[in-house]
């Protein structure tokens, strides 16, 4: 059977995983900066899965459902966070969330 | 795993188990005492199961290893995490807000920084790291109520988001190559080929993107001077203690067990890294107004003093690397306990006018902030003096004379602006009427007390730093006979 060479899915990973970060870094609106990073987490999972694959080993799905569990975690407390700054600021423009100038 | 693991663990399950009773008794009722109590309590605890480990190099495989590095970095983390504790309970105390959640939250993201420091695998790794950062989201934004505690930590979350992302495509990466994630297996498919494949070295670069970030060295310091301004004072002395020292403790772990200072492009990042991070950290430094900002920009070139050490790379060089961490706790955990003893019930006592005359109005706490400043000057006898002598001498070893040049240059600059600080101390103050409301004195004791020992502690290391070197040898012994 002709399975296809590991670069290919590490190569489509990474275009995903270009795609996430170029959104996060021209998206304004909080809630799609955080798809943004969501994008990026699940390419690096991809990334993971292709090369537990090229070793025949689970090591990269258990990892994967690993980095799945971290990124619910951290939606929901991102989520949680907007809210309260959705409350605060009555936008989501991320530009408006600069009290600090930083 | 074996039954005989669980003695190795002890620590880390004391802190597991004191989250989980923590959360208990906040449910069955809210009492800010208790639950202060039995945070300081499940630090003890876990320090007093830590002492026994010294001197062993107990691996549990895969994921774990307990060694002399270990252990240092674990009762570092252990020590500095009780001494924000400390400083906590004053500084809820005069709040509103719900505050025993704060405490649990601590204690899970102590969990996850000791869990960084003794990993040996990707994945341990991973998750030690994210049980540190997500605690640290909520940590940062703690003050819900206050607009720029959401907005530090929503800046915090996507960036720290974003560079966790950086890692893991990193550590795929590495792991397609190796087909191991566990650093010796890494380590040893290393040295069985000659040339570093260029997979595995854009790994490890994406990999350095989410140490910088972690450590806040340039280019990755941008969510620093926002993050320390907006999150509590106890939780800005919290990460740049604890979150820095963890990843500085996984940093050296990794580079030395995979043997990583045979390849001169790993340096070379590293250098770059240090050079930007001690200038940027310096320069921008010297306009601050904000004395929380000040301390983010002084931190930033601090972790870059450190980096020289970490490139020295010998004995010496994790000597110093330890012994600076331990006068960089002391030195930011005094400072930042002092802003917090200062805050008020409304916002941090962040501005530099907020100083102005502290030396009539508070001597002492104005004394302590004095000697937490010069000891980040590094003047001479205060800790920071021997740690920054202890990393120009592992510089000169190694005759990196570029990064030597630099620290000297760049310690001369930061002289300036923390002069500047101890000049508005004891600058006469405007006749303004304190509008603060005074604690119980009782209140304030742990806060008081805490500081008194920092401040005793910087001091007693400025003047005989042999104790700490003696000890800090005696703890690395078997670690640095590996190197």
């Amino acid at each position: 059977m002709n399975t296809l060479p590991m670069e290919y899915g590490l190569l489509l990973a990474g275009i995903l995983f270009v795609i996430g970060l170029v959104s996060l870094l021209i998206r304004r609106n909080i809630i799609f900066m955080l798809i943004s990073v969501e994008i990026m987490l699940n390419a690096a999972g991809l990334a993971f899965i292709v090369a537990g694959a090229r070793w025949a080993q689970p090591e990269g799905q258990v990892m994967f459902i690993f980095i799945i569990t971290m990124a619910a975690a951290e939606v929901s407390v991102g989520l949680a966070l907007i809210l309260q700054l959705y409350h605060n600021l009555k936008t989501l423009d991320s530009d408006a969330a600069n009290l600090m100038h930083g | 795993m074996r039954l005989n693991d669980l003695t190795y663990l002890m620590p880390l399950l004391v802190l597991v188990g004191a989250s989980i009773v923590t959360m208990l008794s906040v449910a069955v009722k809210r009492n800010h005492r208790v639950v202060f109590g039995l945070t300081v309590l499940a630090h003890l605890v876990a320090m007093y199961f830590l002492l026994p480990l010294r001197g062993f190099t107990y691996p549990i495989p895969p994921f774990l290893i307990i060694d002399g590095w270990g252990v240092f970095t674990m009762g570092l983390i252990l020590a500095t995490s009780l001494f924000v504790t400390m400083v906590s309970y004053a500084y809820f105390e005069q709040r509103e807000e719900r505050k025993e959640e704060y405490y649990i939250l601590l204690l899970l993201a102590t969990l996850g920084a000791c869990v960084l420091v003794i990993s040996q695998h990707f994945m341990a790794l991973f998750l030690g790291l994210e049980v540190l950062s997500v605690s640290l989201y909520a940590l940062i934004s703690y003050l819900r109520t206050r607009e720029m505690s959401d907005e530090a930590g929503i800046k915090y979350l996507i960036l720290a988001a974003m560079s966790s992302a950086f890692m893991l495509f990193g550590m795929a990466l590495m792991y397609a190559v190796t087909g191991t994630m566990a650093f010796p297996e890494m380590a040893a498919f290393l040295n069985s080929g000659q040339e570093m494949p260029l997979l595995f070295l854009t790994g490890f670069g994406l990999i350095v993107v989410g140490v910088g970030f972690k450590l806040g060295v340039v280019p990755f310091h941008m969510w620093a001077p926002d993050v320390y301004e907006g999150a509590p004072a106890p939780v800005t002395a919290f990460i740049a203690t604890v979150s820095k020292g963890g990843m500085m403790g996984l940093l050296i772990r990794f580079i030395s067990e995979t043997n990583g200072y045979r390849y001169p492009s790993l340096l070379l990042i590293f250098t770059i890294i240090a050079i930007a991070s001690m200038l940027a950290g310096n320069l921008l430094a010297l306009r601050q107004k904000n004395i929380k900002r000040l301390l983010a920009y002084s931190s930033i070139a601090h972790l870059g003093y450190l980096l020289i050490a970490f490139l020295a790379g010998n004995q010496l060089g994790v000597e110093a690397v330890s012994f600076y961490l331990v006068a960089y706790f002391i030195t930011t955990l005094g400072a930042f306990g002092v802003v917090a003893f200062l805050s008020d019930n409304v916002r941090d006592a962040d501005q530099l006018e907020d100083y102005r005359g502290l030396f009539w109005r508070r001597p002492a706490t104005a004394a302590i902030f004095t000697a937490m400043l010069l000891s980040l000057a590094g003047i001479p006898l205060t800790a920071g003096f021997v740690g920054k002598f202890y990393i120009l001498a592992s510089g000169v070893n190694t005759q990196q004379w570029i990064l030597v040049g630099m620290l000297v240059l760049n310690s001369i600059i930061g002289v300036y602006y923390y002069i500047k600080v101890i000049a508005v101390m004891f600058a006469q103050p405007e006749q303004k009427p304190e509008l603060r409301k005074v604690l119980h004195p009782a209140i304030s004791f742990a806060s008081g007390a805490t500081m008194a020992v920092l401040g005793l502690l910087l001091v007693w290391i400025g003047v005989f730093p042999s104790t700490l070197v003696q000890l800090i040898r005696g703890l690395l012994v078997t670690f640095m006979a590996s190197l």
